[in-house]
Formats: structure tokens, C-alpha cells, sequence
């Protein structure tokens, strides 16, 4: 339990003070100069890429969080009947998940590059040719979260069945006899079973979405532009490209500061969601 | 009419009703969904003149395995095999007496590792990547295996610890008792009951880990250079670095898919509760 707490709390420790310093590997002795704590924090925040990547992460997660929640939903509500062979579907349709990240970067690679993209094939073959979606800043994000969504949705897809089976049969069964129809049955017996558990999809996801990487590593490279640089990316880019490594950590550390507040909120509504 | 069509396959069944119907249409969001994938592996048996080529029906080839084979692609697959096994393996030996005691055991802790385990399956990577990296530089374990499986090892011990503990949970405690009753010590009673019994779900952890291992990128990425560069690290090289051969390129990510798209067959039941451990409590 003692290594265990350390392996995990050491490097967030370790992180913090690194955040405090103006450490670059040029410099070894940075690592030990405080004489200015919160310098990182202070340029963060007069920063404009900072609050940019923030904004593109915010745009990002939102997107991709309600893409994935509606198409997971939407498939968990026609894989929710019993039949042996859509049981036997829902396994295909955790390919996109479990997928090595860096394979789901490189399909949407080729699917975005025009070229080789078999999408651009068919749009000039119906001639509807487009330019490439990856290296314009305007469409760049929606391209990473179309990429995304199709990465992650089985998550939402699988929570979401597992929750529509919990939903016990006797008051859908009521209802239907009153006369509700499938809309009717779906709002006002189905959702409020499954509403928990939507929203530690959301958490999850949300959270999730803070860490995505190889995506855009390979789609975009942060780019065009900044276009699709997220905090996380940013954060990488500022330590890995540009050795700015206190700035960095600082960047990290408020990143880990707001994914914690995060977890605690998914620790208790999913506490709560098993409560019930 | 409705009897004879039940009787006959699949095909008869679409004409019966909504149930096909929902089935029907499933099928066709499925192969959407997996045609992106699909598309990645022909273009992997394509020749490279005819990567440009609209045409499904071009001549098959093996080239762009055999020019993978020849080159430093192997070594990157070996390191990855490597990082992945070793990491599974620790994990494992040391996570799965632990999540014993906590099953039979009662701690004060409890509500802690739960919480220990949410945050690591939460907190960025980037997070970890910067100390980890300084660590690495210090103690020389900068592009080595050995350093990458350490990291894994401390994300994996704790899915372990969780999933096991619901798996030895289900194993009845009268049977250990019996077993001490007849002179097996605490290790005796826990190595040939418990564990046997528990052995589908020992699999089905072991290879999560694998898996959640193998798919690493961001980790290998910072943390390697070229000794210990793993599979997914070396195909973004040849982004980089080999002019864009997209015939090897597709190559290699179906190779690195491959061994996740096996195992998964096999612990599908688990896999789902596994992904989400930590979000859900028991």
C-alpha cells in the first residue's frame, strides 16, 4: 500500500515542485531555483495560446462528449432487445475502442488525406470534391472529433446497454398497457433508470477527453494554426518541443488540479448512481 | 408462413418484423463503423502504385509485410511484446495477493484505493510523463524496456488489484476454510483454491493489461528513442521519416492491431467491466 501511494503521489509531487521552478534542460541548476514560485503560474495566465488551447479543449470535449452520448445512445436503445445475434453484433462494435489509439490515428490519416482517402475518391467521383479537412483551421476540429467520436462511442454504447438491461420489466410493461408508445415509454420509464448512469458517461468521458493525444499528434500536430491545440497538447508541445519544462509542469498540475475536481464529482454521482 | 420463415436463417428472419428490422439496420451501422478499419487492412495487401487507386479489385501482395520484416519494424514489435509482457507479469504477481488480502481482509482503506484507482485511470498522462522523465534521465532508465515497464506496471497494478478483488470475492470462503482445516496455510489455501478458481478471470485481467499496455502511445513516445521504441512509436516514424509509405504504414498498424483484436475476441465478456473499472462501483 506504502509503494503504492508512492509511486502515484511522488510524481504529483514531484510535478508541483518542478512547476515552481523555470527548469529547462539547458539549465540543470533551474531545477533547484525558487526564487520566483509562481512565475510559471503568472505567465500561464497572461498567456493567450493558454487560454486558447483551453477554449479548443472546452469546444472539443463539448462536441465530442455529445456526439458520443447521442450515437451511444441511440445504438444502445437498438441493441436492447433479446436476441442472441445482436449480442453477438455489440462485440463488433467495440473494434473502434479497443483499437490501439495510434491505429485509429492512422485510418483517419488516411481517410483524411486526400489522395489516398477513399472519402475523397467518392466525393470527386460524385463530384463534390472538397480540400483537405485537416489542414484547414476552420474544419481541422470537427475532422479530430468526427475521429473521435468513432473511437469512443462504444463506451457510451456499452455503458448505456448495460443500464438499459437494468431497467426492470413491470413498469415498462404497465406502461405500455396504458397505452404509451415507444417515445412515451423511452422518456418517462427508460430515462429516469438510466440517468445516473448517462451522467457518469458524461464524466467519463469529459475526463477522457482532457487526455486525447495520438489523435491529434498525428492528424494535426496541434495545428493548422493552433487550430486544434488542446491544453493537454499544449502542455506537451510547451515541455517536449520547446523544453520549457517548469512552465510545463505548471500547465500540468492545473490540468491534474481540474481533472481532480472532476473525479471527485464522478466519485460521488457514480456512488450515488450505484446507491439507487 | 411466419413458422417456416422463423425456421430458416438470419436472411429468412428480416422479412418477420420490427426485431429484424432493428437487426437489419444494426448490421448496416456495423459495417460503417468497421469499414474505416476494413479499409486500413486491404490497403495493406495493395502494391504500393496502387495505393492511389480507386479500384477494389487490384492485385494482392505481401510486399509491405516483407519490407516491414527487413527493416528495424521487428525490433520496435519485439520491445513492445517485451514492455507489455513484463509489465502484465509484475503487475499481476504483485497485484493479485493484494487484491486476496482485500477480499478476505477487511481494511480501513477501502474507500481510498477506489479513489487511488479512479485517479489513475483519470490524471493526465502528461502529468506523469514530466516527472517520470526527469526520474528516467537521472537513473538511466531513459529508452530502456525495463523504465516502460515500470510505468505500466503502476497503471496496471491497480486495475488488477480492482478486478481481482471482485473475482476472489465470488469464490466462497468455506472452501479456504475447509482448506485450512486440513493443514493449508493462508498461502496454501490461497494458491490451490482461490486462484484456480478464479483462473478465467486471472486471464481475462492479464490480458486487459496486455492489452491497455500494447496500446500505449504517449508513454513510449517521451520516454524512448531507439533502443526501446515500441510499435506504435516506430509507425509514426515512418510518418515522419520514410516518405509517407502508406502501404507500410497500413501494414504496420494492421500488425499492431492485431494481437488487441485477438484477445479481445476472447475476453469480451470482461473486457467491458474491465474499461470501466473504477466507474462503477461493486
Amino acid at each position: 500500500m506504502l509503494v503504492l501511494t508512492l509511486v502515484t503521489v511522488g510524481p504529483a509531487l514531484y510535478l508541483l515542485i518542478t512547476s515552481l521552478t523555470p527548469l529547462t534542460p539547458v539549465n540543470p541548476d533551474s531545477a533547484f531555483d525558487f526564487s520566483d514560485p509562481l512565475g510559471n503560474y503568472q505567465s500561464i495566465v497572461t498567456t493567450d495560446e493558454f487560454w486558447r488551447s483551453v477554449w479548443v479543449q472546452i469546444e472539443l470535449s463539448a462536441v465530442t462528449v455529445a456526439t458520443q452520448l447521442a450515437a451511444g445512445l441511440g445504438l444502445a436503445l437498438l441493441l436492447d432487445r433479446p436476441s442472441r445475434f445482436l449480442e453477438a453484433l455489440r462485440t463488433g462494435f467495440l473494434v473502434p475502442m479497443v483499437l490501439p489509439p495510434i491505429v485509429v490515428a492512422i485510418i483517419w490519416k488516411i481517410l483524411y488525406t486526400p489522395g489516398i482517402s477513399p472519402l475523397h475518391h467518392l466525393a470527386a467521383w460524385l463530384g463534390l470534391p472538397f480540400h483537405s479537412l485537416i489542414t484547414n483551421a476552420s474544419t481541422a476540429i470537427w475532422a479530430i472529433a468526427v475521429a473521435d467520436t468513432w473511437e469512443w462511442f462504444p463506451f457510451t454504447m456499452l455503458m448505456l446497454l448495460a443500464a438499459l438491461q437494468m431497467v426492470p420489466m413491470e413498469p415498462q410493461e404497465a406502461a405500455r398497457i396504458d397505452g404509451a408508445n415507444a417515445m412515451q415509454l423511452f422518456w418517462h420509464v427508460r430515462l429516469p433508470y438510466i440517468r445516473p448512469t448517462l451522467v457518469v458517461c458524461v464524466l467519463f468521458r469529459l475526463i477522457d477527453s482532457i487526455k486525447a493525444f495520438p489523435l491529434i499528434y498525428v492528424l494535426t500536430d496541434g495545428g493548422p494554426g493552433g487550430a486544434t491545440e488542446v491544453t493537454n497538447y499544449y502542455a506537451f508541445a510547451q515541455t517536449f518541443s520547446f523544453s520549457y519544462w517548469g512552465y510545463g509542469s505548471a500547465v500540468a498540475t492545473l490540468m491534474v488540479v481540474g481533472v481532480f475536481i472532476l473525479s471527485v464529482v464522478v466519485n460521488r454521482l457514480g456512488g450515488e448512481a450505484i446507491d439507487e | 408462413m411466419s413458422r417456416r420463415s422463423t425456421r430458416r436463417s438470419m436472411t429468412g428472419r428480416l422479412i418477420t418484423g420490427r426485431l429484424a428490422f432493428g437487426e437489419g439496420v444494426a448490421v448496416l451501422i456495423l459495417a460503417a463503423v468497421l469499414s474505416p478499419a476494413l479499409w486500413l487492412l486491404q490497403m495493406s495487401f495493395r502494391h504500393n502504385a496502387d495505393i492511389m487507386s480507386t479500384r477494389l479489385t487490384v492485385a494482392l501482395t505481401l510486399e509491405n509485410y516483407t519490407a516491414l520484416w527487413t527493416g528495424q519494424f521487428p525490433a520496435s514489435f519485439v520491445n513492445s511484446l517485451l514492455a507489455s509482457g513484463i509489465s502484465t507479469a509484475f503487475s499481476l504477481v504483485l497485484g493479485v495477493p493484494a487484491a486476496y488480502a482485500l477480499a478476505r481482509w477487511r481494511f480501513r482503506g477501502e474507500r481510498h484505493i477506489a479513489l487511488w484507482i479512479l485517479a489513475t485511470r483519470m490524471a493526465p498522462p502528461i502529468a506523469f510523463t514530466i516527472p517520470f522523465f526527469l526520474a528516467f534521465t537521472w537513473a538511466g532508465l531513459m529508452d530502456t524496456v525495463t523504465g516502460l515497464a515500470m510505468i505500466y506496471v503502476t497503471f496496471n497494478l491497480a486495475l488488477v488489484i480492482w478486478s481481482m478483488r471482485g473475482f476472489f470475492a465470488a469464490v466462497p470462503r468455506s472452501l479456504e476454510e475447509a482448506a485450512w482445516i486440513d493443514g493449508c496455510g493462508v498461502w496454501g489455501a490461497f494458491l490451490r483454491i482461490a486462484l484456480p478458481l478464479s483462473a478465467p478471470g486471472l486471464a481475462a485481467t492479464g490480458i486487459l493489461c496486455f492489452i491497455l499496455s500494447w496500446n500505449d502511445f504517449f508513454y513510449a513516445l517521451i520516454l524512448t528513442r531507439t533502443r526501446a521504441m515500441t510499435a506504435p512509436v516506430a509507425i509514426v516514424n515512418f510518418m515522419q521519416y520514410a516518405g509517407w509509405e502508406w502501404g507500410k504504414i497500413a501494414a504496420a498498424g494492421v500488425l499492431v492491431m492485431l494481437p488487441v483484436l485477438v484477445f479481445t475476441f476472447f475476453v469480451r465478456g470482461y473486457l467491458v467491466s474491465g474499461l470501466m473499472a473504477g466507474g462503477v462501483k461493486e
